[in-house]
């Protein structure tokens, strides 16, 4: 007994460990500090977060992935931001662009099969042609747009969001911004001088104005086109005015001193374009003094986020997941105790892991849980997990640990994928602005999701069971069976409290109780199957194959209310992920079906027979 | 013991809970349906034909066959709750063990109550209002009304309101308060009105801007963001029977048109039902939050100034996203906003069962948290 219990002890601290791994490694190769420019706040999207996240998301929106190979090596995001920022002769060369449209390829002059990832400088020449048929793309609704117009109009945004990039802190191909920047500021007194009182203007002081008037166009340009805004209001301004770097070196056009966010970021630019670490090291270093003093909370809730980005503690809990099942298939099919410990002790490290990274979403964002799809599936994930691992102790045969390490390991690969749409931490529209709501119908709504996924699992292992096992064992199979029973009687509580609470939330906002709208619909299906399941049960049509049959269907309801219901709101053919999310559901329901068609095979076909 | 009489019988059907199985499955069907219908219909049309009816009809293409071909919405509700409200008294044993059980049935039972109630009694309408404007009326876009005002007096209106229902048929239209009659000669459910060109046929209408247009009917639509343009000529003649001219109304025109008729002033115009309320708003002040840097919208509010000088209500009330503004019976909700964040749009609902819902929620959910955990408390005692 104690023995065990010291297995289980350490298989949990060695799954700690595996998670803490990436928060201890050295970061990428460089000699410039890409970790200390990764943790610089900007504003974008309307929330303050850290350079790393938005080279991550903007890296995720044109190549839907984190990191890039160059030259048999990976960059990380950041490094791909700093070198489209400040090289972008060299970021135009790397592969960023992924394009697998046939007939986008065919209007860009590509020949398919062969490669279909791009750089700028191969799509540059066609670059007008791409925002032509773009327009003529966004002239249809985007519901009723073809495969080609969906994937060049998403081309489009993509190529313009990196040309937003390379233009965000210099106007690329600048060969000098500290000199600009410097004479700008010098310029400006005797362009003024020139401007007001023309008649006392001096020849130098009109070509100052020339000039000016040369580079005001430039900063113009800058100020109009960057993707986000990297310079914090300073002391006396209001908390959200940030500015971008064109307006903050128009704005002490009429006096003042400039913001020593300018001169940081133009002798970074600089100092990346020459090849010069140390110069590029000071200014960053300068300006995180300057930040720390300054603008403290955003200086220091920038760099959790970035802290956070590199812990990925939901990838972790993947891995973890996985390993926590292999042991319960270890434990089952050497019958070891041994391997009981280890997967009980994985198990509770995956979702102490998962935990910690919900709880540090929770803090970095200020809101509850779930906020948007990609938290839900996180949040779906954990709940299974928690109850999984809370099951087991009813009945210590591995499965509610294993259906539970399923589900947290599906969820969380669900939530993967569907990260690539962009900020993760998006801000909440108007009317979804309530913590209220948030905490209470959305959480109780996903924990039913989570529940009926983890029933769905038990009975997939049942069900497998009966046709894997050689004896039959009547005591488990009864357990197994009470286990999902009492599991769908959780889903079926928690699904209906958070469907009436939706209904409460929208009677709130919107003057109706329930107005029978898709997702709302789909909230009722699964209330209604689960309350099928407990009253076919109660009056005895199903017995114990029933009940399991009917809690496998009812992942394909819960999957088709969470997902299905998004994908006729944008449409079966929009581009992207969801696109993509309609096969992965069909081959999900397909998959269960064929469970259902195992699990009603008449008895002769079992392997366990039946005395 | 079991009299096999037919009343019996069918009490047994009623509360057989198969039917409960086979109504859930209905419902869960008939829920799929609506979903489907409504991305070619839109919601509110969707839920009208499915849920919102007894039967689900369908009309093939092309045929003016209406089939019955699934119970719809209020019929498999009513089953339901017959089934649910029978087989609880007749069936269901009064003990403690069932007491959770006997709560949230209960509660169920409400919540149809409540859903039932909002079918019968509620009643939807807008109210667009601009900064500084006065309303005392909202509007409902889905349905129309022929208004006829008489101007003659200059400080006072008096406005005659004909329903949508009563232009339908072909009948003449009198009222007592109109020294004339109105006959429908066409009316279209949705309608594209062009200019009139020298090449088309002489129109129908003999006065007002009708006459220079050309009207032809259009099949209606009913997406969310679609407005059907609706056009009826309507024809006016003296109680003596001579003829006062024809006109072509539309909710697409905006200015009423209208003819004098023993030295009275009528303007006629088709325009959206309006409901008038015993109290006013005054809009004062309009705010569209947005988020840093961004178009993402944050908050909306609007805050309006209440008057009811027969109730003695004179006070201001901010209307704002998730905070409607409760009073008289109505409930006005932040819905929409225009004209450069100047005009603000309220939704107003007038639902008497409004409540129902919540007090169905704490029940539902009491009664399952003490059935639910009295039997995870047996499950816990016995696996220690």
């Amino acid at each position: 007994m104690k023995r065990s219990y010291s297995i289980l002890a350490a298989s949990f601290v060695a799954g700690l460990l595996i998670a803490a791994g990436p928060l201890f490694s050295r970061g990428p190769k460089s000699e410039f500090d890409v970790r200390g420019f990764a943790q610089l706040p900007l504003l974008e999207g309307g929330r303050i977060k850290p350079m790393d996240s938005f080279a991550r998301n903007s890296l995720l929106l044109i190549r839907a992935q984190q990191t890039l190979p160059v030259d048999k090596h990976r960059i990380t995001a950041t490094q791909w931001l700093m070198d489209s920022m400040f090289r972008p002769e060299a970021a135009d060369t790397y592969k960023a662009f992924v394009i697998d449209d046939p007939d986008v390829l065919g209007v860009l002059g590509l020949e398919r099969g062969k490669e279909r990832r791009f750089a700028y400088w191969q799509l540059e020449a066609k670059r007008d042609e791409i925002r032509g048929q773009a327009e003529r793309a966004h002239m249809v609704d985007s519901n009723r747009r073809s495969r080609f117009q969906s994937s060049v109009a998403n081309l489009d945004s993509r190529l313009e969001l990196y040309e937003r990039i390379k233009n965000s802190i210099m106007v690329s191909g600048t060969d000098d911004p500290v000199g600009e920047f410097e004479s700008f500021t010098k310029l400006v007194p005797s362009a003024l001088k020139a401007m007001h009182t023309p008649a006392q203007a001096t020849a130098a002081d009109k070509k100052a104005m020339k000039s000016l008037t040369e580079m005001l166009d430039r900063y113009r340009f800058l100020a109009s086109i960057a993707a986000f805004k990297p310079l914090p209001p300073r002391a006396g301004e209001k908390a959200e005015d940030w500015t971008n770097i064109g307006e903050g070196v128009m704005s002490p056009a009429g006096g003042g001193d400039p913001h020593p966010g300018l001169s940081a970021y133009t002798r970074m630019a600089q100092a990346y374009k020459k090849s010069d670490p140390a110069a590029f090291n000071d200014a960053l270093h300068a300006f995180k003094l300057w930040l720390a003093r300054e603008r403290p909370e955003a200086f220091s809730s920038a760099r959790s986020e970035e802290v956070f980005n590199r812990a990925q503690p939901f990838v972790s809990g993947m891995t973890l997941y996985v390993m926590a099942l292999l042991a319960v298939f270890i434990w089952w099919a050497a019958r070891r105790s041994e391997a009981q410990s280890v997967s009980m002790g994985l198990l509770g490290a995956a979702v102490l892991v998962h935990t910690l990274g919900l709880g540090a979403r929770i803090i970095l964002q200020g809101r509850p849980p779930v906020t948007n799809l990609y938290s839900s599936a996180v949040f779906v994930g954990w709940v299974a997990a928690l109850l999984g691992l809370f099951a087991e102790r009813f009945h210590k045969k591995g499965f509610a640990a294993a259906g539970g390490a399923l589900v947290g390991f599906c969820s969380l690969l669900v939530a993967h994928h569907l990260s690539s749409s962009g900020d993760t931490m998006e801000m909440m529209r108007a009317v979804l602005d309530s913590n209220f709501w948030l905490a209470t119908h959305v959480i109780t709504i996903t924990i039913g999701y989570g529940g009926t996924f983890l029933a769905g699992a038990l009975a997939i292992a049942w069900i497998v069971r009966l046709h894997l096992v050689k004896k039959h064992d009547a005591e488990t199979s009864k357990a197994l069976v009470g286990l999902t029973y009492g599991i769908i009687a959780f889903s079926l509580f928690f699904s209906f409290v958070g469907t009436v609470l939706g209904g409460i939330w929208a009677d709130q906002s919107w003057g109706r109780f329930w107005g029978w709208d898709p997702k709302e619909n789909g909230a009722l299906l699964i209330v209604l199957w689960n309350a099928a399941i407990l009253h076919a049960r109660w009056i005895g049509v199903i017995r114990e194959r029933g009940i399991m049959v009917m809690a496998v269907l009812g992942s394909v309801v819960t999957s088709l209310s969470w997902f299905g219901v998004n994908m006729l709101g944008v449409g079966l053919h929009s581009y992207g992920f969801m696109d993509k999310a309609f096969w992965w559901l069909v081959a999900f329901a397909s998959a269960h079906f064929l469970i259902v068609g195992l699990a009603l095979l008449p008895p002769r076909f079992w392997s366990a027979d039946k005395n | 013991m079991r009299p096999n009489t037919p009343w019996q019988k069918l009490v047994d059907a009623l509360t057989s809970m198969k039917l409960t199985l086979a109504c859930l499955g209905l419902m869960m069907a008939l829920t799929v349906i609506c979903t489907l219908a409504q991305v070619p219909l839109g919601t509110h049309a969707a839920v009208d034909r499915t849920i919102r009816t007894f039967l689900v009809w369908w009309q093939p293409e092309g045929s003016s066959l209406n089939i019955p071909v699934f119970p719809g919405g209020g019929l498999i509700g009513a089953l339901l709750f017959i089934n649910l409200a029978l087989g609880q008294f007749m069936k269901l044993e009064w003990s403690r063990r069932k007491i959770g059980l006997w709560i949230a049935h209960l509660g169920l039972a409400f919540l149809f109550l409540g859903e039932f109630s909002t079918a019968f009694f509620q009643v939807e309408s807008h109210m667009p209002i601009e900064i500084g404007q006065t309303r005392d009326y909202t509007e409902d876009y889905r349905q129309m009304e022929l208004a006829v005002v008489e101007k003659t007096d200059a400080q006072h209106d008096s406005a005659t309101a004909i329903p949508e229902s009563m232009l339908k048929g072909s009948s003449e239209i009198s009222h007592p308060s109109l020294p004339f009659k109105l006959r429908v000669k066409h009316y279209y459910e949705n309608a594209a009105l062009s200019m009139r060109s020298p090449s088309d046929p002489p129109s129908e209408a003999t006065a007002g801007v009708g006459a220079d247009l050309v009207v032809h009917p259009e099949p209606p639509v009913s997406g969310e963001d679609q407005q059907n343009t609706i056009a009826a000529l309507v024809s006016a003649s003296a109680l003596d029977g001579r003829d006062l001219g024809s006109l072509w109304l539309s909710n697409a025109l905006g200015a009423p048109q209208g003819f004098i008729i023993e030295g009275r002033d009528f303007a006629l115009s088709l325009r959206p039902r309006r409901y008038y309320l015993p109290f006013s708003l005054t809009l004062k002040e309009f705010h569209h939050d947005k988020y840093a840097g961004t178009d993402i919208p944050k908050n909306f509010s609007s805050l309006v100034h209440l008057s009811e000088p027969g109730r003695g209500e004179d006070r201001d009330a901010l209307i704002s996203m998730n905070n409607p503004l409760r009073y008289g019976g109505k409930a006005f909700y932040q819905a929409s906003f225009g004209k450069n964040d100047t005009l603000s749009v309220f939704q107003v609902i007038q639902n008497p069962g409004w409540l129902i819902p919540y007090l169905s929620c704490i029940l539902v959910s009491l009664g399952m948290l003490i059935h639910f955990g009295m039997k995870l408390a047996g499950a816990l005692g016995g696996s220690k």
